[in-house]
């Protein structure tokens, strides 16, 4: 294990289609994962349905950020400092399964990635690193 | 005195627990995931392998932990906690029930070792911590043991080492040793196998890395130890980072430990579901 903070970081860009929630992300993303948190309590649940635009207002999310909530775009939403878990509790409100909206940022549609899933999941082979190529 | 005779390991899929509270434990997508916990379920309610308290450590998904609070080891103390809201209501599943006394006094014995652990009292508990007790002992009234939450940061980076989780399993079986009741204590550590649940690579499934994981948590227990963060994450997902928790479990347990059992099953949601029974030896 390095003890060297810098090296430690610098291997996680190595993983390709990975954002791992790094301390610099996660102060990019710390009012949309917030944002994301409140919907846990029922009643903000019903603010948000009834007028998403309006419930992120209160919410100091950047224009990208929060065209990204509206779009669902989640790869996008993870680029910009969003947690997996965090998110979660959007697409939960959204009455999405982790497979319905894990698989919308593969470029697969859920049934093919079902199928993938199926048949054993993604294989590691070539997706290891990006300068290795293993 | 206190005896830790067991650690369990098991994935915690948020899926196995809406299979379980829905009633699809039947059907043909679920059959197969439950069924390799037929045998610990038969196995746990023996009255001799039944524990009085379980050390149960998970990871909180964001539930009672926001971005205000990141505990990298924290200990549950109140005298019970309940199911969370994840955003579908919580789970209809029992409160689960502390041993105070036996947590607090763990959470002072592990400060004076030089860990230095968070104490948390008012916190609700998701699906991390409430999915393995529903695997072990299905849908009871109430939970038939007590349970130590210990809630571990694999969140937001850096999580702690393997080695560092270790080392913190070895002081909590200290720490167990050293409190004066009579009680038949398991740790369970959860979370895993390989998975990943965001980004193009999400899917990602490692079947001979974690089948090596299992293997070695009895026959090279020392090289998982010194596992680099990197490795898990390029080799079992960003989300099988969880896996340096069971490392916690297997840390506090003997050198020696027999496998009673073993599960292994391909995909349960995303993910890879891994489960294994490891009773301390002598």
């Amino acid at each position: 294990m390095t003890r060297d903070i810098h090296a430690y970081l610098a291997e996680f860009e190595d993983i390709p289609g990975t954002r791992v929630y790094t301390a610099a992300r996660a102060r990019k993303g710390y009012w949309l994962n917030q944002f994301a948190m409140s919907l846990m309590k029922p009643e903000n649940r019903n603010r948000w349905k009834q007028d998403e635009e309006a419930y992120l207002a209160d919410w100091k999310l950047s224009d990208e950020q929060r065209d990204a909530v509206l779009a669902r775009d989640y790869n996008k939403m993870l680029e910009l400092g969003g947690n997996i878990y965090f998110l979660a509790k959007i697409f939960s409100t959204d009455g999405l399964s982790f497979v319905q909206a894990v698989s919308s940022m593969t470029g697969m549609s859920v049934e093919e990635y079902q199928q993938m899933m199926a048949a054993g999941g993604r294989a590691p082979e070539g997706v290891r690193s990006i300068e290795g190529k293993y | 005195m206190a005896r830790l005779t067991a650690g369990i390991a098991t994935s915690h899929v948020p899926l196995l627990g809406v299979g379980i509270d829905q009633g699809k434990m039947e059907q043909d997508y679920f059959r197969p995931i439950y069924a390799g916990y037929d045998w610990t379920k038969e196995w746990i309610a023996k009255p001799e392998n039944r524990p009085d308290v379980v050390i149960l450590v998970y990871n909180d998904h964001a539930s009672a932990f926001d971005m205000n609070l990141i505990p990298t080891f924290a200990i549950g103390c109140a005298e019970e906690f309940a199911p969370a809201d994840e955003g579908w209501g919580p789970r209809p599943v029992p409160t689960v029930n502390n041993d105070a006394d036996l947590a607090w006094h763990i959470a002072q014995s592990c400060i004076l070792d030089e860990f230095d652990m968070t104490i948390i009292n008012k916190m609700d508990v998701d699906h991390g911590l409430t999915v393995p007790l529903s695997l072990m002992f299905g849908r009871p009234e109430a939970w038939p043991c007590k349970v130590v939450p210990l809630a571990v940061n694999v969140v937001t980076y850096p999580p702690p080492t393997g080695n560092r989780c270790w080392m913190l399993g070895e002081a909590i079986a200290r720490a167990i040793e050293s409190y004066p009741e009579q009680l038949n204590v398991q740790i369970w550590g959860t979370g895993g196998m390989s998975h990943q649940l965001q980004g193009p690579r999400a899917g990602l499934i490692n079947q001979e890395w974690d089948r090596r994981f299992l293997d070695e948590l009895t026959k090279n227990p020392q090289r998982l130890r010194g596992l680099p963060h990197i490795e898990y994450l390029r080799e079992a997902g960003s989300e099988g980072i969880e896996m340096v928790m069971w490392l916690i479990m297997r840390g506090a347990l003997n050198a020696r430990v027999k496998e009673l059992h073993r599960h292994y099953h391909v995909p349960a949601s995303n993910t890879a579901v891994g489960h294994i029974v490891l009773e301390n030896e002598a």
